[in-house]
């Protein structure tokens, strides 16, 4: 069947049952509260060293290879890279020949997009870092800046790029269609290619919003590296307090946040209905509503920002707690795709290679992934109170650094809620 | 302390805020809800789409796993409804009732829609 129509995630046959609500609430509240005041009480002093900390590691693979090119390939860090990217290429040219030519139903090109790469790309630079960047075949293009690129810009175009993509994925009116992921494709390859050919990889960095994505969700892996460029194992709080604040970079966690958040109110008969009455349009009132998210979810975080620097008596606090945001967002992203990947996962790969076989929608119990999502949604948030807790330590003075955080923590308590009543929905 | 206590209350005055919110799109009876089958028996809809629009509004069809679905849908125009996920169609001829009477043996939530005007008509909870 082509996939036309409202459907979550831009493809897939199913979504998740809500989880009970009187378990998600209470443990989640619970789970706050404790971690609240067992901070206040227990954590005087900031721990987290960001990219100082971590033990080194050395990669062993390329050392214990005995193969014929292992002199060539270990010679050369950077070849292992370049011919992961060549293959990276490879699999984005086998993706974009399903989507031109492939049939119109039971075609494998929109689940190689939206699943095995999009939420794939979660728990693999969950794992491993930046894989994206390792990958990432623009970077095969020769890093020759004509420019300088502009520091203010910092995260602004992965922003956009990310609630372009959000925007295809959720509300364009037929997010499956070949032709929607083709033309949306050829923006992107055509964007990355004009600020990559003026500002060299520096514009990958900032600007690519897979790179950003994966780059971003990379920095809670244990694997990392240091500010000198070492490779350690460290604690994911130590890289989660990695993230250098920058412009834009607010408004990309936000759209991560929002994006989900949207995913989950669009399932809601509330929204289905609203959408199919709406007098601008089902993509309008789309649009309108997913932006409203986004926004809300910025306005939300800069005024409760606002109250802390207030109540701290410091100023420009925003940049410097969004790495807090990071985790929430990875929480919902993996309560919202959890399922997606597993059984659609299956289906992309059977689909994209051809097999003669179905993929079982019934693979995972109704329990596990309400399990599955309320633990990633209330560890995310702990996770996110603890990196907030550490910063507010660092930079409010002591004498206010518990009451500094109050504002931040009644922001995730209100993402919390927003976020398990949209599951509910 | 005296933070904690504060946050706290905050907390459940969100909870208290929050919880009721989500229930009146569940609970039978309340407000845009299609038909809701008792957990024990089957599942019975009957939705009339006239004009664009769907009559009761898209709410959600909840059933338990193993029991019987039964889908009635009456249309202004020619179209075709379609089961997600168990890839059920029926050919919808103007005025005409149709019925998809299947076991709900597959978890999860699937949209029923029709695919030529694009409307869903409900949401098949199993569980």
């Amino acid at each position: 069947m082509t996939a036309a129509g409202v459907v979550a995630h831009g493809v897939g046959e199913r979504s998740d049952l809500p989880i009970p609500i009187f378990y998600a609430y209470a443990g989640a509240f619970a789970a706050l509260v404790v971690s609240f005041l067992a901070l206040g009480l227990l954590w005087a002093d900031s721990r987290f060293r960001g990219d100082l900390a971590g033990h080194p590691v050395r990669l062993l693979l390329p050392a214990r290879l005995r193969l014929p090119g292992r002199a060539w390939l270990a010679g050369r860090a950077g070849r292992a890279r370049g011919i992961g990217r060549v293959l990276a290429l490879l699999a984005a040219a086998y993706a974009l020949g399903w989507l031109l030519v492939g049939p119109a139903t039971e075609n494998a090109g929109p689940y190689l997009v939206y699943v095995l790469f999009w939420v794939g790309l979660v728990p693999a630079s969950l794992l491993l870092g930046p894989v994206w960047r390792a990958l990432n075949p623009f970077r095969l293009l020769p890093d020759r800046p004509r420019r300088e690129y502009p520091a203010r810009l910092g995260y602004w175009p992965a922003a956009a790029g990310l609630l372009a993509f959000t925007w295809t994925e959720l509300v364009a009116p037929e997010p499956a269609a070949p032709a929607t992921l083709l033309l949306f494709l050829a923006l992107y390859a055509a964007a990355q290619l004009a600020g990559t050919l003026a500002y060299g990889h520096a514009w990958l960095e900032r600007g690519d919003p897979f790179e950003v994505y994966s780059t971003l969700i990379g920095h809670l892996s244990p694997l990392g590296r240091r500010a000198d460029g070492t490779r350690v194992l460290r604690n994911p709080f130590d890289g989660l307090d990695a993230v250098a604040p920058a412009p834009g970079l607010v408004a990309t966690v936000c759209v991560l946040l929002g994006g989900t958040a949207y995913d989950g109110l669009s399932g809601s008969p509330f929204w289905v209905n609203a959408l199919q009455t709406a007098p601008i349009g089902r993509t309008g009132l789309g649009t309108a509503g997913l932006l409203a998210t986004v926004a809300g979810v910025a306005l939300l975080y800069a005024g409760c920002l606002g109250v802390a620097g207030l109540i701290g008596g410091t100023k420009g606090l925003a940049g410097r707690f969004a790495h807090s945001l990071l985790p929430i967002a990875v929480g919902y992203l993996v309560a919202h795709y959890f399922s997606l990947l597993v059984i659609e996962g299956r289906h992309a790969v059977v689909l994209a290679l051809g097999m003669d076989a179905e993929a079982d929608p019934n693979a995972v119990a109704p329990g596990t992934i309400a399990t599955v999502q309320v633990l990633a949604i209330v560890l995310g948030h702990v996770a996110g109170v603890v990196a907030a807790h550490d910063r507010s330590v660092r930079l409010l003075p002591p004498a206010r650094a518990v009451a500094g955080q109050i504002p931040l923590f009644v922001l995730m308590v209100c993402y919390t809620t927003g976020g398990l009543t949209l599951l509910l929905a | 302390m005296r933070a904690g206590l504060l946050a706290c209350a905050l907390a459940w005055a969100l909870v208290a805020g929050c919880g009721p919110l989500s229930q009146t799109h569940r609970d039978p009876g309340n407000s845009h809800e299609v038909a809701t089958g008792a957990p024990s028996g089957q599942a019975d809809a009957r939705i009339t789409i006239a004009g664009g629009r769907v009559e009761p509004p898209p709410g959600w069809l909840e059933v338990g796993r193993g029991r019987q679905v039964s889908i009635t849908v009456t249309s202004d125009v020619a179209d075709e409804v379609h089961v997600h996920g168990y890839d059920l169609v029926a050919e919808l001829r103007p005025g005409v009732p149709a019925t998809l009477r299947f076991t709900a043996d597959l978890t999860g939530v699937f949209q029923v829609e029709t695919h030529r005007s694009e409307l869903v008509l409900t949401q098949l909870a199993v569980r």
